[in-house]
């Protein structure tokens, strides 16, 4: 029996996405104007101004509405409603921008939209620490780590989001090796040492 | 169609179903010189042509998100199935929420099944021997380590020899090595005395019968577009083709076997999806591997004047002892793996390490509240960003927006570890399918209808699960992300949902206890054999798959062999 070189395999997976090219309407959605299902004209706005406020331009890359989120986010709504048929995923994100318009202008006599940067961020600021927020915000601030979710996974899954996050897989390797030594070292001290990252400290786990 | 169509002649063999039992059975059998025809309710599928691998979620509709159609996302090699298929009903008696998940496709489940292949041990052969529960099986570890060689030999399994109680080590190829998570698991698992060691799962590391190894995209799910890993179709059935000797129908939506006047089967009858017409296939020999509710299901519904309560039913045990895996998640953040320089951490399409169960002495000494183990698998890692990524973040940031939220999310990627308990459920007179008498297909066949209870034994073990993967989280200085209690069952699945599906066509030593005898034939009509997991007597912690494909090795030359002796008529 013939073994197949790791030339031969590597010229076989590299046809294979041309193989399997996606066609109809996956293919042609990134041409065509995008044709809004579930917000309206002032959503519309208001989710667009509060994307970015959750993940705006830094060093490392553009901000939420450049990566397509708002699109990801209104077609993200219409599909689980089909799928899941619950209801009450979109009426919260509804019901959540409805709130911060109404609290706006209750306070600021404006939109969230046309609200000075810092005007949201004092409406922000009350709702986008869930342990913190006050009871009567608390719906306000499940509201927002919805919207968080949403526009942080629509982010990071867009290509911009995925280059942000040095993925390096979905790809072939010849030789796969394991652990980078070099990273290991990295968590080997962390583990002798301790470590305080941004999600917990540990102390130190091996003598 | 290009792969034959069935012809009016009679057929040494039938084999209903294609996936890893009737994969294996038509391989055998038609190298062994019969001519075979497999019949496949879905369509043809062949992964080197209709995978998706290595495509992005953002150039697929909704990120590549689950749907309804596609439960395992939109890249998933399931061309239809799921926990429901459309026109396929099935239904649950008040009290039972079992779900039953059926692939209709070429090569069934292992097109898209998560390769792990775990040998059963000597004490899951004889399980009631050891603590009075459930079923021994009518035969040992040492009658099915061979097929196990075998099965191994010819799908291509990795692994390591550990030597490991109640966990056989096989014929491996070289095991990749451990991702860093994987690493940091097994050093708080050394911590607590449990047992890590490298996975065994039937991905090619090392090329194999003119198939090449893994070039490790992790995307097994989606068809390996080079078959480096086990699926029926690539390893078994188009091999198996090039004799000549099988010929494949899709597209056939069995109804039932066609029972004699001599009481033998004659074949089986089915009905042209496309066409909507009866056939028969004619047979001298018919092997159901429908997978075990689908071929219990035949059974009862291949009801005649010999068999009023269906085929070899005179047990009246078609369809009970039905079983699944328990199945229990914790999930939590380990702040170690923060903000490291990037890496590849994809591997193959599956852990690279494991944790086998390690009670076995504790439990013979009553020091546990339950029987029967279970195995850990872990996840984690930098994995590919679909539309969920880095989803409930507030949980470990505790929420945030801005500059500051974009750069901590750019930390805390990868850095979150996984843990699902895969465990034995206890065969129980509670859990069970039957003919609904009211509701049919939309083929006009009679559906089934399940029961499903789980014991306290179940129950207990999630609840250990529970507790013993926080400890671990714990243990690599973690915190708990995702957990269970009391309230909702320790985290206990619901019965099918984790697709290891057995039971419901016990094999046994005796036609009054059991449906099939040793070599999976039934006790009532001798031309008739099983070769999916309805048999099993058991359902220990190890991944059906591997066992299905060694039984059914077994029974396959058992039928080759009955034939030269002429022991049946061929």
């Amino acid at each position: 029996m013939k073994d197949i070189s790791r030339r031969s395999v590597f010229q076989i997976i590299g046809s294979v996405p041309a193989v399997a090219a996606l066609t109809g309407p996956a293919a042609s959605a990134a041409t065509a104007p995008y044709q809004r299902k579930v917000f309206d004209d002032r959503q519309w706005r208001t989710v667009h101004v509060l994307c970015d406020l959750v993940i705006p331009t830094d060093e490392a890359s553009g901000n939420a509405t450049a990566a397509g989120v708002p699109e990801f986010i209104d077609d993200w709504l219409d599909f689980r409603n089909r799928e899941d048929g619950n209801q009450n995923f979109t009426a919260q994100i509804l019901g959540g921008l409805q709130w911060l318009d109404s609290e706006s202008n209750r306070l600021f006599h404006t939109d969230f939209a046309g609200a000075s940067p810092d005007q949201q961020k004092q409406i922000l600021d009350r709702i986008a620490w869930p342990a913190r927020a006050a009871a009567a915000d608390r719906p306000w601030a499940a509201f927002f780590s919805t919207f968080r979710d949403l526009t942080v996974g629509g982010f990071f899954s867009s290509r911009v989001g995925v280059a942000d996050l040095h993925y390096l897989g979905n790809r072939a390797v010849a030789h796969w090796k394991g652990c980078d030594p070099k990273i290991w070292t990295i968590i080997e001290e962390r583990m002798k040492n301790g470590y305080k990252g941004v999600g917990g400290e540990v102390k130190p786990l091996l003598s | 169609m290009p792969h034959g169509k069935a012809s009016p002649k009679t057929y040494d063999v039938v084999i209903v179903g294609s996936g890893a039992g009737g994969g294996v059975a038509a391989h055998v059998l038609a190298l062994s010189g019969a001519k075979v025809c497999m019949l496949e309710a879905g369509d043809w599928y062949d992964c080197t042509k209709q995978s998706h691998m290595l495509q992005w979620p953002y150039n697929a509709p909704h990120r590549a998100a689950r749907s309804k159609e596609k439960p395992f996302g939109y890249f998933d090699a399931t061309l239809v199935g799921g926990w429901q298929v459309p026109g396929e009903p099935y239904t649950n008696a008040p009290g039972s929420d079992w779900l039953w998940w059926r692939s209709r496709m070429l090569g069934g489940r292992t097109n898209h099944y998560g390769r792990i292949s775990l040998r059963m041990g000597p004490y899951d052969f004889k399980s009631y021997s050891r603590d009075g529960k459930g079923f021994d099986w009518p035969i040992s570890y040492e009658d099915l380590a061979p097929y196990y060689d075998k099965a191994e030999e010819l799908i291509g399994v990795f692994g390591t020899k550990e030597g490991l109680e109640n966990t056989p080590d096989g014929k491996f190829q070289p095991a990749p090595a451990p991702r860093g998570y994987e690493r940091v698991m097994k050093i708080a698992c050394d911590k607590l005395g449990i047992p890590c060691i490298p996975s065994r799962l039937a991905i090619l590391t090392q090329p194999l019968n003119n198939r090449p190894a893994c070039h490790y995209c992790a995307q097994c799910g989606r068809g390996c577009g080079v078959n480096a890993n086990f699926n029926s179709p690539g390893v078994h059935i188009f091999p198996a083709m090039k004799t000549g000797n099988l010929e494949v129908r899709t597209g056939a939506m069995a109804r039932e076997v066609v029972v004699g006047r001599d009481g033998l089967v004659r074949g089986v009858a089915f009905i042209d999806r496309k066409t909507r017409r009866d056939e028969t296939v004619n047979a001298k020999i018919v092997v159901l591997a429908a997978s075990c509710c689908e071929t219990a299901r035949i059974m009862l519904n291949s009801k005649s004047s010999m068999f009023p309560n269906g085929i070899a039913n005179s047990s009246g045990l078609v369809g009970r002892y039905l079983m699944d895996t328990v199945g229990s998640p914790v999930g939590g953040h380990l702040p170690l793996l923060e903000d490291l320089p990037p890496q590849n951490e994809d591997g193959v399409g599956g852990m690279h390490m494991y944790m086998p169960w390690w009670l076995y002495q504790q439990q013979k000494a009553g020091k546990l509240p339950f029987a029967r183990g279970y195995h850990i698998e872990p996840g984690g890692g930098r994995g590919l960003p679909g539309a969920g990524a880095l989803g409930g973040s507030d949980h470990i940031l505790g929420g945030g927006y801005g500059v500051e939220l974009k750069r901590n999310l750019r930390k805390i990627y990868g850095a979150n570890i996984y843990f699902d308990g895969r465990g034995e459920m206890i065969p129980n007179e509670d859990s069970y399918c039957e003919i609904d008498p009211a509701t049919v297909d939309q083929w006009g066949i009679p559906v089934l209808r399940f029961h499903f209870k789980w014991s306290e034994d179940e129950i207990l073990q999630a609840k250990h699960m529970q507790e013993t993967f926080q400890q671990i989280i714990e243990a690599a200085g973690g915190k708990v992300l995702y957990k269970s209690g009391a309230e909702d069952n320790w985290g206990i699945s619901r019965g099918g949902e984790i697709i290891h599906e057995v039971g419901a066509a016990k094999m046994g030593d005796n036609p009054k206890t059991s449906v099939l005898n040793p070599y999976c034939q039934a006790w009532d009509c001798k031309n008739l054999f099983i070769t999916d997991a309805a048999p099993f007597v058991s359902n220990a912690d190890k991944n059906p798959t591997l066992t299905i494909t060694a039984l059914g090795w077994r029974t396959s030359e058992y039928i080759a062999d009955q034939v030269k002796k002429r022991n049946l008529a061929v």
